[in-house]
């Protein structure tokens, strides 16, 4: 028996039955006849060569810029709208292919450029004392497991929370956006590191997701990337307060190396002891000299000494009477009148002389 | 082990602190040699932290997924 449906029951049934069948589609496809309606409703079409399917989703569904000619990857579910016409509603979308990626984030960086979202005076640094980190990644990707190996060797200590999500495809940036928010709501960390290693630019796109940058432009706890590779920019990356080049390069700006820590522990050592040798140099050196300049003021003071005695015994042998006499002197003694008789010593002999006579010499 | 950490920071900046004073007006040589003596620990101290410490890695149970 035949069934029989009213319009309305029919198109519920075949959207039932869509469901059912098709409950998530992944479609590829170029863009056609792209417009947004009343700044909410967007309308596409995703063709190839022979078909196209109409598309429509929400403005707040698109997380990056898509137009015309551009490649994407679409998910969502076929259904019938009431007007019987066939739609594809979608839930995601993102740019595939080198092209159309490199289109999409030059169209997303210049409007957020715009925007002031990848301000330098924005920035944060890394904070000094950093002992309580997040990380937001896939814990079974090579390079979490890089980082993981290289902050275990360098520094030890720190509270390592891991928020483990997918790091590529359609779902990727929302689970990101998600333990950002976890992180800023619920985590006690200082910094927040989103690690994801090398890829194609179609693994990476996730990382030029409009709602990720912004909710990493937004995250009261700073934030660093470790994203692909050097070459590698996303918008995720200019939206960071810190950018490093890998995982691995993320994992050695956040942590000293305890060798290096070690190594400055013994210079500064060295060097405090070199102040104490030093010192110690120059007291001693200050004493020697104090010794020496003693030394010297005393062997001054001896000179001196030995010159005066010197000039006192000179003076003392000028007084001797017998070094007068020597030089043809004579001492008279006795009472000097006419008649009297006169001792006369000279160098030589002792003469007894009477006096004569006596005249004033003037 | 977080709180070993700080401790360690904490050691270090100790270390730093006492290491001033030798550059510092306040240095005395006749007191030089017992601060040494004690700042030489602390290193010691601090370098054996160094060798032993580890971190703590914790993976969130929390599904982002949904």
């Amino acid at each position: 028996m035949e069934n029989s449906f009213t319009p309305s029951e029919f198109v519920s049934v075949v959207n039932q039955t869509l469901d059912y069948a098709y409950s998530s589609v992944l479609i590829t496809g170029e863009v056609a006849s792209f417009k947004v309606n009343q700044g909410k409703w967007v309308f596409f079409d995703v063709k190839d060569e022979e078909t196209s399917v109409p598309c429509f989703m929400t403005l707040y569904q698109l997380k990056m810029p898509i137009e015309d000619g551009m490649k994407v990857m679409i998910r969502g579910v076929p259904k019938i709208t009431k007007w019987g016409k066939f739609s594809f509603t979608v839930t995601a979308v993102k740019p595939v292919g080198e092209g159309s990626i490199k289109k999409s984030f030059e169209i997303l960086k210049k409007k957020l450029t715009e925007e002031g979202l990848f301000d330098s005076a924005k920035k944060r640094g890394i904070p000094e004392d950093l002992t309580k980190l997040g990380v937001i990644s896939s814990t079974q990707a090579a390079g979490y497991a890089d980082f993981i190996k290289i902050i275990n060797a360098r520094w030890g200590g720190m509270k390592v929370t891991v928020a483990h999500t997918q790091v590529q495809g359609m779902d990727a940036a929302s689970q990101i956006v998600k333990a950002l928010k976890y992180f800023n709501e619920h985590g006690d960390v200082q910094m927040i590191a989103i690690l994801r290693g090398g890829g194609s630019a179609d693994d990476l796109s996730c990382f030029n997701d409009e709602e990720l940058t912004r909710a990493i432009a937004a995250s009261k706890i700073p934030v660093i990337t470790g994203i692909g590779h050097e070459v590698d920019e996303s918008l995720a990356d200019l939206a960071a307060d810190v950018r490093a080049s890998t995982p691995s390069n993320a994992a050695e700006m956040l942590t000293r190396d305890r060798m290096v820590e070690k190594q400055k522990i013994k210079q500064t050592m060295l060097r405090a002891a070199q102040v104490v040798l030093k010192q110690t140099e120059q007291l001693k050196s200050e004493n020697n000299n104090k010794v020496r300049e003693a030394f010297k003021r005393i062997q001054f003071s001896l000179s001196a000494f030995e010159n005066d005695l010197k000039q006192k015994i000179k003076m003392i042998e000028m007084l001797n009477p017998e070094k007068v006499l020597s030089q043809g002197y004579a001492i008279i003694s006795g009472k000097v009148s006419p008649g009297s008789v006169v001792n006369i010593t000279t160098f030589k002999n002792e003469i007894e002389a009477e006096i004569k006579e006596i005249h004033d010499r003037k | 082990m977080t709180e070993n950490k700080a401790n360690l920071n904490d050691k270090i900046k100790e270390l730093d602190s006492r290491v001033e004073w030798f550059y510092s007006d306040d240095f005395k040589l006749e007191e030089a040699v017992e601060k040494y003596k004690g700042a030489a620990e602390l290193a010691k101290d601090i370098e054996k932290d160094l060798d032993e410490l580890k971190n703590e890695i914790e993976v969130l149970a929390e599904d982002f997924s949904k």
